[in-house]
């Protein structure tokens, strides 16, 4: 079941309260969002649009784009699968072809 | 068409048939938003699947997120459609705006590319007995608007 797409929960850097963490279960294995090559947005899109959702600088968003162009694919950001549904979901609104999966 | 940048603002100057003809296009991928059946693969493309080993999983995502999805290109593109000029002149965007129809291009570019099936190694010369021949100079004519505006917006 994928996870919800409310925004992560604001608890890093704190401590939890000794409860929580006598519940709470294995952190979530890291998940990754790849973005897939198409014939359609230009590179010079597809480099903006990675400065503008992840804030990357232009010659990190130039390199993940020249991967997605040359090797067909790149990842692009990783973290709770909840988090990646979140940024799959913001790729595809700039009509990037975007999947998050688990790391291998 | 022109794109260029003054006082902060990006400038897309268009001629009257260019005017008209965004206005044709924006119509056009409204109504294709509204009505297109799941399997085409344009609306494959608009939406495409979040998960690529796990159908349940795309399934269920897409359940959750397809509707508010559509309505922001709904939304974004009718924006742009009330920004065109009737006849020749200019749309002027702040930053925002220029986000805006950057994302709305690429909606317009990645239905119709998807409709002429492109290629990357397309041959940019286009056969006029093809009988796609006006729809691939429009979608070329709107790379060359895309490209122009991507690269103001990106100068700052």
């Amino acid at each position: 079941m994928p996870g919800t797409l409310s925004p992560p929960q604001k608890t890093a850097g704190k401590t939890l309260p000794a409860e929580d963490v006598e519940t709470s279960v294995a952190p979530d294995q890291p998940w990754i969002t790849i973005v897939w090559n198409d014939p359609i947005n230009l590179m010079s899109y597809v480099t903006h649009v990675f400065m503008t959702v992840f804030g990357y600088a232009k010659p990190k968003a130039e390199k993940l784009m020249l991967d997605v162009h040359h090797r067909g694919r790149a990842v692009v950001s990783s973290g709770t699968r909840e988090r990646m549904e979140l940024d799959v979901n913001t790729l595809h609104g700039y009509g990037l072809w975007a999947t998050l999966q688990r790391q291998d | 068409m022109r794109v260029i940048r003054r006082r902060g603002h990006a400038r897309i100057r268009l001629e009257s048939v260019e005017s008209g003809l965004l206005e044709t296009l924006l119509d056009d991928l409204e109504g294709a938003l509204r009505t297109l059946p799941d399997e085409d693969p344009v609306r494959q493309r608009l939406f495409p699947a979040a998960y690529r080993d796990d159908d349940t999983a795309a399934a269920e995502y897409r359940s959750l997120t397809e509707e508010s999805l559509r309505e922001d290109r709904a939304v974004r593109l009718g924006e742009c459609r009330a920004e065109l000029p009737s006849g020749a002149g200019e749309v002027d965007l702040d930053d925002g705006a220029a986000q805006r129809w950057l994302t709305v291009l690429t909606d317009l570019r990645l239905a119709i590319g998807t409709r002429l099936d492109v290629a990357e190694d397309d041959d940019p010369a286009i056969d006029p007995a093809d009988p796609d021949a006006q729809l691939r100079a429009i979608y070329q004519w709107l790379t060359a608007l895309q490209d122009s505006l991507v690269h103001v917006v990106m100068r700052g």
